[in-house]
């Protein structure tokens, strides 16, 4: 038989009480029946003690036992009644499928779209990088205070310095990569291929504690110049694409730039540092004095650095700081470089998208949090039509904490299918997100959907549950229990629509920061749509090859024209040129330089421009425009006074209000080498965007390749039809002159530029699409609730129209009362978006986060979609006939 | 008490509860005398192992406890018979039989 009440349950002390009670009953009543048979009082006391035997133990006894019956059976109860709600729960789901399918798939958007980015920042942010004891590690710049560069890469001789004088560093390594310029030749072993290489130096290895996968990692002999043997580690996927991770290729000789490299080892596959594009590590010690010098300027290498057990960060700067100054003093060179910069190898590598990601889960989390309230306003019109059905209960006895209980097992049951189903989307929203992403996401091999981020979905879930369950459920417990039956309607009805306006207002809130996240994500996608990259990437391709001066040590510079010339030659093109760093593919190399009447002073250093090498006619094919003077020609050969290009911001720079061309500068200022290298500005040319769209052009000087070469080579070829279908025909043309030559890649301008907007391009989709979501879902709660109103007020609204209210003033009176919601939401959000979208100024371009005309233009939309959304309900209510509506009920 | 009269004990003090009980509920005062006026002196059963057993009882779910009124209007715990108990008892009583029904037949007189 099921209780329908329930005494309270008992606790120690009770039971205590209880058993004193029962034993004291027995004396009492042996005792009283003795002394009926005629013994005295205290001879039948005695006489029942006796025959009862024992007891203070059976006291002990019994209460032990006492409070183990107590709580088995209150947690039998407990598990009973929650499988009661839970059958009850499901059958309540079951019997209204709309409400429970809408509710699901709300959730399961809202939880999945959670699950998603954060599985994207579990793997990007949180998890530690794949190394022993990550929390170590460093990356560490030269830092030179005057000139304001505090990220500086390090000089090869200062690393090496810094080493030998460490004390609370483990270890400390450099390496040089540049995606697509420090490569490697391949060859002798089918097409001659350029390979992605990282040159690392002694320490490297040791300072992430990595081991290989196949073989061995490098020795220290091995690393450094006049070592036994030139070796050569692979990267697991190049091992994979190449050798089809054949274990034998270990130990064997392979070509590389015309030199037997012996392999020693295949990293492991989740090894992919300092890129996943790396295909082999080499030695740096093995470049050549003739490639890059080894003196104190040269920084090139970037460094990492292990902090033994126990030492902290600070200690770490300061010790490297010490060496850093001692260095400073000690060579002339390293003067300006006595500092030192130290950021969490974890923070470097993933710094650029932290504030993207974290800008994405705020804003899915208000997607999530628009779904509650709308599963939660849903949930309050349910309640009302189960107004009745609580009443019973209540009436029946159900405590309110039960009925509570109860609803809540209800919500709670929608929210984990919500976040079961939320996980399914979740997979596919993760898959889309890498798809989309393109290579842009460091670490992007760590994100999956792990145990991690199902316990985030699982707990988002409960609370999400809790959320959008506990103020309906409250408020039908209320009601239900300080009413009668009959009053009860009026109570919850009254309640609910009160709560429910509440809950419309914060939606509207909710949605207007999320609308105006995407908009100024939008305008500011807009922005960098509109940016002028100062080149034309319509029609534009880029064959990109590095000539080698292993095979060819004298003779390279002809080389290099005969293949431009020859490229010239392709029908279909229509013109060509060639650039070290094509735009978006390298930002040119930082070097120094002196401005007209430049003197050196002591203790300062130089200007410094960025150097980008060129050949004649590249701007041409580029479609960059030439604002004064000319390009360099075929006729510009070395030997020949020295010219130069600058661009447009150079020229502001050091030539305000007078033309730039004519003019020289020195490019080699005394200081450094004692002999000066004048050079003539021939030309200034429009800025060029040549990092990214985002960012402006810096100040630069275009060097002639044919005087001033550079091995890296982007040929460039401005075509009459699509670019693309030229790819061969182009490399064709550079394998007429020499079929040896290996070809990194070929690629079209019009896919550089969609490469390089990706991370804004992902960004606004994403913020857009929630927007939208948040929009649609706030029109839908304003919608609800509306309509409630009208079907509840169905009679008054009769009354008003037979009493000769025009139906002007009916449909007024609703969409006013929308309209006064939405007000109410707007001025919330409005400020919210106000405060909130600040965090986003990290990921705008060209809008300042409170944009007033994105801030003007979302209440706009918003109130239109509100005016709309009230006007269905109250077109409705204007059209109540007076006679049906006063009929019925 | 050593071990195996003792376990034998409980089992007897049980069945006997058991088959009490299944008179109807009553309280335990009751149930006591009711048992001690049934054996007739003959078993000298104290009031303490009785109680401990019908908590014990209790505790397996054979018998449910409620507090109600006795005869001369004072508050008394009732116990009552749960269908598990009275599944027990059929078990135990049937055991018991068997058990007896052995004894005697050793004890049976050869003729």
């Amino acid at each position: 038989m099921r209780r329908l009440f329930k005494f309270p349950w008992r606790n120690a002390r009770d039971i205590r009480a209880d058993v004193d009670d029962e034993l004291r009953f027995h004396i009492e009543e042996r005792t009283s029946a003795l002394v009926a048979a005629g013994l005295a009082p205290d001879a039948a006391r005695t006489q029942a003690l006796r025959e009862f035997g024992d007891v203070d133990d059976a006291r002990r006894y019994i209460n032990a036992l006492d409070r183990g019956t107590e709580s088995a059976a209150r947690r039998k109860d407990y598990l009973g009644e929650l499988r009661q709600d839970l059958a009850y729960a499901f059958r309540k789901l079951r019997s209204s499928p709309a409400f429970t399918i809408t509710a699901i798939v709300t959730l399961a958007l809202g939880i999945g779209a959670n699950a998603a980015i954060f599985s994207v920042v579990n793997g990007v942010l949180l998890r530690p990088l794949p190394y022993p004891h990550a929390e170590q590690l460093l990356k560490v710049y030269q830092a030179n205070r005057s000139a304001g560069n505090l990220h500086a890469s390090v000089s090869p001789l200062d690393l090496d310095d810094w080493r030998a004088q460490r004390t609370v560093f483990a270890d400390i390594g450099g390496f040089w990569y540049s995606d697509g310029a420090s490569g490697v030749d391949l060859t002798g072993d089918g097409d001659p291929q350029r390979l992605s290489a990282v040159f690392i130096t002694p320490g490297f290895f040791t300072t992430l504690q990595v081991g290989a996968a196949e073989g061995r990692l490098p020795r220290e002999d091995e690393l450094v110049r006049g070592g036994p043997d030139k070796v050569v580690v692979l990267s697991n996927g190049f091992w994979q694409r190449q050798y089809g991770s054949s274990p034998s290729i270990v130990g064997t000789h392979i070509t590389l730039e015309g030199a037997p490299y012996q392999v020693i080892g295949v990293m492991p596959r989740n090894f992919a540092y300092p890129s996943d594009r790396a295909d082999v590590y080499i030695p740096y010690s093995t470049i050549t004095d003739d490639m890059i010098p080894r003196i104190r300027p040269v920084r090139i290498l970037d460094a990492v650095a292990r902090m033994k057990p126990g030492v902290t960060m600070a200690a770490a700067g300061a010790e490297l700081n010490t060496i850093a100054a001692r260095l400073a003093r000690q060579y002339p060179e390293d003067a300006a470089w006595g500092e030192t910069t130290l950021v969490p190898l974890r923070d470097d590598i993933t710094g650029n998208v932290r504030a993207a990601l974290l800008v994405l889960l705020g804003a899915v989390a208000f997607v999530l949090l628009i779904g509650c309230v709308n599963v939660a306003s849903l949930l309050l019109a349910r309640a009302g039509v189960r107004e009745r059905e609580i009443a019973v209960r209540a009436a029946l006895g159900a405590g309110r904490g039960r009925i509570v209980r109860q609803l809540l097992t209800e919500s709670i049951v929608l929210s984990l299918a919500g976040g079961a189903a939320g996980v399914a989307v979740a997979r596919a929203g993760v898959g889309a997100l890498l798809a989309l992403s393109a290579g842009q996401l460091p670490r992007g091999a760590d994100v999956h959907i792990d145990g991690t981020v199902l316990l985030f979905a699982l707990a988002l879930s409960l609370a999400t549950g809790l959320l959008f369950g506990l103020v309906p459920a409250v408020h039908a417990s209320r009601a239900a229990l300080h009413g009668t039956l009959r009053e009860a309607g009026r109570g919850v009805a009254g309640g609910a629509r009160r709560a429910r306006s509440v809950l419309v207002i914060a939606e509207v809130a909710l949605a207007v920061v999320l609308v105006v996240g995407a908009g100024l994500m939008g305008r500011s996608f807009i922005a960098i749509m509109k940016v002028d990259p100062g080149f034309r990437p319509d029609h534009l391709i880029a064959v990109n090859f590095t000539i080698s001066t292993t095979r060819r040590p004298t003779g390279w510079q002809q080389y290099y024209h005969a293949v431009i010339d020859k490229a010239r030659t392709v029908p279909g093109v229509i013109s060509a040129g060639a650039t070290k760093d094509a735009p978006f593919r390298g930002n040119g190399e930082r070097d120094i330089f002196g401005p007209p009447g430049y003197v050196v002073k002591a203790g300062e250093d130089p200007p410094t421009a960025r150097m980008m090498h060129v050949s004649d006619g590249y701007f041409q094919t580029i479609g960059a425009r030439i604002a004064a003077g000319r390009e360099f020609s075929p006729t510009d050969r070395a030997g020949g006074p020295h010219l130069i290009l600058v661009n447009e911001s150079f020229a502001k720079h050091w030539f305000p209000g007078e033309a730039a061309v004519g003019k020289s500068i020195d490019m080699a200022p005394a200081a450094i080498n004692g002999k000066s290298e004048p050079a003539q500005i021939i030309g200034v040319v429009a800025d060029i965007r040549q990092a990214a769209m985002d960012e402006p052009a810096r100040e630069t000087i275009y060097e002639n390749n044919m005087v001033n070469g550079r091995v890296k080579v982007a040929l460039v070829a401005r075509t009459a039809g699509e670019p693309l279908a030229m790819a061969r025909k182009l490399r064709e043309a550079v394998w007429s002159v020499d079929k040896e030559q290996p070809i990194t890649s070929i690629e079209t301008f019009d896919d550089v530029v969609s490469e390089s907007m990706a991370r804004p391009r992902l960004l606004t989709v994403l913020l857009g699409a929630f927007g939208v979501l948040g929009l649609i879902l706030g029109a839908l709660g304003i919608y609800g609730v509306l309509a409630y109103l009208v079907s509840e007020r169905q009679r008054e609204i009769g009354v008003r129209i037979a009493l000769g209210a025009p139906a002007r003033s009916v449909l007024w009176m609703f969409v006013g009362r929308g309209l006064a919601l939405t007000a109410a939401g707007l001025a919330i959000g409005l400020g919210g978006a106000l405060m909130l979208t600040r965090l986003m100024s990290g990921v705008l371009y060209g809008v300042q986060a409170t944009d007033p005309l994105t801030f003007a233009a979302v209440g706009s939309i918003l109130l239109a979609v509100a005016a709309l959304a009230s006007w269905i309900p109250a077109r409705r209510a204007a059209h109540v006939d007076p006679v049906e509506a006063l009929r019925s009920d | 008490m050593p071990r195996e009269p003792m376990d034998l004990m409980q089992g007897t003090l049980d069945v006997l509860i058991l088959r009490t009980l299944a008179w109807g509920p009553m309280h335990g005062y009751a149930a006591t005398r009711w048992i001690r006026e049934r054996t007739g002196g003959t078993i000298d059963i104290e009031d303490a192992p009785l109680y401990k057993a019908l908590h014990r009882l209790e505790h397996s779910g054979c018998v449910s406890a409620e507090w109600g009124i006795s005869e001369n209007n004072r508050r008394a715990r009732y116990y009552k018979l749960t269908a598990r108990g009275r599944q027990q008892l059929k078990a135990e009583e049937s055991a018991w039989r068997r058990y007896a029904a052995a004894v005697f037949a050793v004890l049976e007189p050869v003729s």
